[in-house]
């Protein structure tokens, strides 16, 4: 027990997020109310402290080798208690996966129903994505799984540290087909989706014969073609089109429109898109541009973040860009949906960035980097949801404004300002969806750094505690040390002391001894007293 | 207080049972007819009606292919040891505040089991049968007979410091009569085989054991080849 919460001792352990509420300093009211015989006050011999030093002993024995099955024969012997009770505690720590969770399944588990469907369930659970640092219990909610994770990847190993937005929901953008809301039908040839929310969405037919169900009215849809947004995006990029893009870019710049013709085969935005995947799509956008418009350097990160939905600001930003809404034609007075001019990152910033995080991750150790990456990307994964939304639905609204204008950017209305703020930067672009990916890995790295830097921080703030254990046990044993000189000085001095005192002793006795015999000697020489030889000298005179 | 607590109240007198979830009486049958031996343990629900001892003894017989004479036997065998059971059955059981170290020493066929622990006499959610499932499971034995065993010799122990316990129960009435007032640490101190609680969950120590005792509430298990346990079952034998 001490051991775990030493400070210096802390290593990160994973436990599923539905056990996020365990805490070494703490009992939680599941514990209360699972175990209830221990908050009773029944008896001395189940109290909270007892408890809790049976689950902590129980969580480090099982830390002590995460890789096994801990079992309860292994953990009675060293605790003092009642049998069944211990056990209880054992399945409880166990049902919650605390301990055990990283360890083999024992194949002849009969006790759980169905190993196998448990199994699955756990997966579903989202646990292995809902991996969490104990810690720091407080940093990350729950994530919720990404569908990737349903199809079996299963045990919680993350595709790869910065997988990019695209990379994992590629998948979902195609398979997402748009279905009537009135008649279920697909709408495949096009739409009228529902302004107020995005995913309601009629087709033509239901459209024109004004079935727009419930408290819905004309003027709240808007046409939306989706033959096209679904039309060509996937189709793989051959590379003599690649090279055929990458040259007429160099040559025309940002204009898309000449670009895509000279690619032929490829539409605008499949050209725009590509280049943003190619790895450096961005450089080439920073120097290949003479007259920059999409990546709006001039304007500082901080400005982007508060571009208000004033449109008077918006058309000041760039000139280049226009607000243009179009409306389908018999839909006049429908309100705007809220539009914002977004400016994207310089992209250098990316590059330095980039640096700083591998100049903090070889600063700090592999594993720190590694799992303060994991969790940036889950913390992503969970904020992520409502960009997603947004962009699943503005995939179809905006391609019809793409074909026009595809500067223009649109921010759905976002729910609160908070969120607008944060995810200002990382609101999709309607035109180029490919920005998410690029924004998302940049705000990724920005998580790492931060995560390695705030690692790197514990590690000096640790290294700087052991420095100062250390120098107080110096100087504990510096003065143990000096203590122990004064005590052998006294020892000394003492010694000494009874030496001198040996010495005047033999003094006083030779002395007395010395003394005797010139005594002696007078006597024996006949020689009186001194008192005698007074007297005599005082009779004298009276002697004639 | 709650009123329906699964634990036992220390203060409070229990209606005499089993001190577990399930209240089976543990039997032991040892019977010999005619040079012919039968020994076998099990648990009896006290409460099934007595015609099912009969039944059960002659299903036993049946299947065993034992002599007839052995149904009679194994009939009254069974019905004395749920007599005497029975004879405590509404009695009150003072249990006290009381944890007992209880100790498995077993051979069945071939696997030797030693092992102690503790068991709290308050603590009717108890479950031998599931303490010898994990147990079983936990240390990879196989033979089936062997959790079996280990519950039986658990309910066998509980069983005879359960009687204590009524009997000191009766101690301490009789003793009560002679003075006015009541003294709970009676209960307590007649249980004699309890451990001194408050040395062990006293707020200085801790319920982690010493390393150095360890080893003597581990769990011990050995498989013992034929030879061996010829040697054991003929020991056995001349100790009978």
């Amino acid at each position: 027990m001490e051991n775990s919460q030493d400070p210096n001792f802390k290593e990160l352990y994973t436990i599923p997020s539905h056990s996020s509420w365990f805490s070494w300093d703490d009992i939680h009211q599941v514990e209360q109310n699972s175990l209830k015989e221990f908050f009773d006050a029944s008896s001395i011999t189940r109290t909270p402290k007892i408890y809790k030093e049976y689950r902590d002993f129980i969580i480090c024995k099982y830390r002590e080798d995460p890789s096994r099955r801990l079992t309860f024969s292994e953990v009675r012997k060293s605790l003092v208690g009642d049998l069944s009770l211990i056990h209880k505690v054992f399945l409880f720590l166990e049902s919650w996966n605390l301990i055990n969770f990283n360890a083999p399944k024992r194949d002849d588990d009969d006790d759980y129903v169905g190993g196998e469907d448990r199994w699955n369930v756990r997966v579903e659970e989202g646990a292995p994505y809902g991996v969490k640092v104990v810690a720091n219990p407080n940093s990350l909610k729950p994530v919720l799984p990404p569908p990737v994770a349903v199809n079996g990847t299963g045990n919680g190993v993350l595709a790869s540290p910065l997988a990019s937005f695209k990379d994992r929901y590629a998948e979902l953008a195609k398979v997402k087909k748009l279905v009537c809301g009135n008649c279920k039908g697909s709408c495949d040839s096009g739409c009228y989706e529902y302004i107020k929310d995005r995913s309601f969405v009629i087709c033509l037919e239901c459209f024109k014969s004004e079935n727009f169900g419930e408290n819905k009215a004309a003027g709240d849809f808007e046409f939306n073609n989706c033959s096209r947004s679904n039309g060509n995006m996937g189709s793989a990029w051959s590379e003599a089109e690649t090279l055929l893009l990458l040259e007429s870019v160099l040559k025309y710049g940002d204009d898309w429109e000449v670009v895509a013709q000279h690619v032929q085969t490829k539409s605008k935005l499949d050209c725009i898109s590509k280049l943003i995947q190619l790895p450096f799509g961005e450089l080439m956008f920073g120097a290949g541009n003479g007259k920059p418009r999409l990546w709006d350097a001039s304007d500082s990160i901080s400005s982007i973040k508060q571009v208000k939905l004033d449109s008077s600001e918006v058309s000041d930003a760039s000139n280049d860009l226009k607000n243009e809404n179009e409306q389908n034609g018999n839909v006049e007075d429908v309100t705007p949906p809220q539009k914002r001019i977004r400016t994207g990152r310089v992209p250098d910033a990316s590059n330095s960035l980039m640096k700083q995080v591998s100049r903090l991750s070889m600063m700090v150790g592999p594993h720190i980097t590694s799992s303060a990456s994991e969790a940036a990307v889950a913390a992503l994964c969970y904020e992520n949801l409502c960009p997603r939304e947004i962009f699943e639905v503005n995939d179809d609204g905006s391609h019809k404004l793409g074909s026009s204008e595809n500067e223009i950017q649109r921010a759905s209305p976002v729910k609160d300002s908070d969120m607008e703020e944060r995810h200002a930067t990382d609101i999709p672009d309607a035109s180029s969806m490919n920005i998410i990916p690029a924004a998302l890995r940049m705000r990724a790295a920005t998580a790492t750094a931060l995560g390695a830097a705030a690692a790197h921080a514990k590690l000096l703030a640790d290294q700087e505690d052991r420095v100062i254990e250390y120098q107080v046990a110096k100087i504990i044993e510096m003065q143990a040390k000096k203590l122990q000189r004064k005590m052998r000085c006294i020892e000394d001095l003492e010694l000494i002391m009874k030496k001198e005192d040996v010495q005047m002793k033999e003094l006083v006795e030779s002395l007395l001894s010395k003394r005797m015999n010139v005594l002696k000697m007078i006597f024996s020489a006949g020689i009186s007293r001194w008192g005698d030889r007074a007297t005599v000298t005082a009779h004298a005179p009276s002697v004639p | 207080m709650k009123s329906h607590s699964t634990w036992g109240v220390s203060k409070n007198p229990v209606k005499f049972r089993m001190p577990t979830a399930e209240n089976l009486v543990p039997i032991r049958l040892d019977i010999e007819i005619d040079g012919q031996r039968f020994r076998d343990a099990f648990t009896w629900n006290p409460s099934d009606p007595d015609s099912e001892v009969v039944v059960f003894a002659k299903r036993t017989v049946r299947d065993l292919k034992l002599p007839p004479a052995f149904v009679t036997q194994i009939a009254q065998s069974i019905q004395s040891q749920l007599g005497d059971f029975r004879s405590y059955e509404g009695q009150d059981m003072y249990t006290g505040e009381k944890i007992i170290p209880i100790k498995v020493d077993l051979r069945v066929n071939h696997t030797l089991i030693k092992d102690q622990f503790l068991w709290d006499l308050n603590n009717f959610e108890s479950d031998p049968e599931e303490f010898a499932r994990t147990f079983c499971k936990d240390l990879g034995i196989d033979d089936p007979e062997v959790g079996p065993a280990i519950a039986f010799a658990i309910r066998e122990q509980l069983y005879e410091i359960a009687i204590q316990n009524v009997s000191s129960a009766r101690e301490s009435r009789i003793s009560k009569k002679g003075r006015r007032g009541f003294e709970h640490s009676l209960p307590s101190k007649a249980g004699g085989t309890g451990l001194d609680l408050m040395k062990l969950y006293g707020f200085r120590s801790s319920v982690i054991r010493k390393r150095k005792e360890w080893d003597v509430y581990e769990p011990i298990v050995d498989k013992l080849s034929k030879e061996e346990v010829g040697i054991l079952e003929a020991k056995e034998e001349r100790n009978a």
